[in-house]
């Protein structure tokens, strides 16, 4: 699904945290997302969700206005699985709570993809390290096969070991299943390696955008010292 | 200047969450009418609550029984009008210490828990976790608590009441030596169904408070650790005084 965001604008109390984003997420390809803690780049992948709506602009799903949100997934930041539900019930979460039971097998075969041991089937979420807990929500957003996944900060709090396995892990899950991946990110490494096209949201516009290869080449001051973590 | 503008932000920020909350109701309504209800999840609610719930309401009821008949005596007493106790302590029980007890004890044991949990569910995406997999949330959270607590507080009420007679009169009949067959038969003389069926009335009412009022504050709580506080706060505040106000008209009404 190719998705177009024009002039997208959209304030919390009379305060603007997009002011006016313009881009595009082309089909069956990895977008990713750059921008510091606090520039709205969860607001923004939030609103193409339909979680939140927007104060103007426009965002066209394969040019049309309306969406069924079911061909979307999200990856949450901390997994955001349900504490009280078991590791399977949690992957097949919507078939669990409409009391289908003969998710299993799909089950199974998600978390071989994602790389999960079966004997974590009747686990809680607690008792998952947060590497196993982001391998399990990633299992979650594909069980329905969406179209589109958004992955908020999927390497956040791992470490670089675990942060590259996820990475690889996206990587796969993505080509495999030949699906539009929209990804936010801090970490410039997991861009390079994940994504085919990037933005740079700054103070609620885009500064930059390009070629995740050609990131480390970017000509833009802000974007520079943002790589190089020096302030503008 | 400043004072005028502040008390201005202030009503209208509480008149807002007025109008959300009365929203919120209407949801509610609207969304209990409407499939999906998840029924699996609705028992195991009640079941939750039933359980988690009778030590309190058991040790409410037998020590409100048990003070309510020793106040009773000593009043009644100056007057020679011990023989009342029995009546005193059953009606007493069944049309007011009963729901209004029960319901401030539940309001602290199940209403906190609520807000608490679905704050906790909010502070860490899990409600967004929700609407991404199409599951609408008055259905998964809200109407099992609201129906399970709406339905489990009559039950918790007649069964402080019964508890709370029977405190009443094993602290009649063994400490103030009331004949035990007597204090019995004046109870069941007493008591009309009217009595009974007034109290019941009163806890459903305070169950729908307590449920609806911890489902709103844990939705629309603040993030972080302090929304949550917050949160579990102002649901068990907030439930307490409504009980306690809306105690008094429910009085009026069957006066």
């Amino acid at each position: 699904m190719k998705i177009e965001i024009k002039n997208l604008k959209k304030k919390f109390n009379e305060n603007f945290v997009l002011k006016d984003i313009s881009l595009t997420l082309e089909k069956n390809k990895s977008t990713i997302i750059l921008g510091e803690s606090g520039c709205g780049k969860s607001v923004l992948i939030k609103t193409i969700y339909k979680l939140f709506g927007f104060d103007s602009g426009s965002i066209l799903y394969d040019g049309k206005s309306e969406v069924d949100i079911d061909k979307f997934s999200m990856l949450f930041q901390y997994g955001a699985l349900f504490d009280s539900l078991k590791i399977s019930e949690n992957i097949a979460f919507t078939d669990f709570i409409n009391n289908k039971t003969n998710f299993e097998r799909k089950v199974h075969s998600l978390m071989n993809d994602v790389g999960l041991n079966k004997s974590i089937f009747n686990r809680y979420p607690s008792e998952l390290s947060g590497g196993m807990k982001k391998r399990v929500a990633l299992a979650r957003a594909l069980y329905k096969n969406p179209k589109v996944i958004f992955l908020d900060e999927p390497t956040t709090g791992l470490d670089p070991i675990n942060s590259d396995k996820i990475n690889d892990l996206i990587l796969k899950v993505v080509a495999k299943r030949k699906i539009t991946a929209v990804t936010i990110t801090h970490d410039i490494k997991s861009a390079i390696k994940t994504g085919d096209k990037y933005y740079f949201i700054d103070n609620g516009i885009i500064q930059d955008n390009g070629d995740c290869k050609k990131i480390l080449k970017t000509k833009n001051k802000i974007f520079k010292s943002f790589i190089s973590g020096a302030k503008y | 200047m400043k004072l005028i503008e502040n008390i201005g932000k202030f009503l209208i920020k509480l008149f807002s969450s007025f109008g959300k909350f009365i929203l919120f109701i209407l949801f509610f309504f609207k969304y209990l009418f409407k499939p999906k209800f998840y029924l699996k999840n609705n028992l195991s609610y009640f079941v939750n609550i039933f359980i988690s719930s009778i030590p309190i309401i058991a040790l409410t009821g037998i020590f409100s029984g048990m003070v309510l008949a020793l106040q009773s005596y000593t009043g009644f007493s100056r007057f020679s009008a011990e023989s009342a106790i029995p009546n005193i302590v059953v009606l007493t029980l069944t049309r007011e210490l009963g729901p209004v007890l029960t319901g401030l004890m539940i309001s602290a044991r199940v209403g906190s828990s609520i807000a608490a949990e679905i704050a906790t569910m909010r502070v860490t995406e899990q409600i967004d976790a929700l609407k991404t997999l199409n599951t609408n949330y008055y259905n998964y959270l809200v109407t099992p608590r609201v129906l399970s607590l709406t339905l489990a507080l009559p039950i918790f009420v007649t069964l402080v009441d019964f508890i709370g007679v029977m405190g009443g009169y094993i602290v009649s009949v063994h400490r103030l030596g009331f004949n035990d067959n007597l204090y019995l038969l004046n109870t069941i003389d007493f008591l009309s169904l009217g009595d009974y069926l007034s109290g019941i009335f009163k806890a459903f009412t305070f169950g729908f408070i307590i449920s609806i009022v911890s489902c709103y504050c844990g939705l629309f709580s603040d993030k972080g650790a302090f929304g949550v506080g917050s949160a579990t706060t102002n649901a068990v505040v907030i439930s307490s005084v409504l009980i306690l106000s809306s105690n008094y008209f429910l009085t009026e009404l069957f006066f």
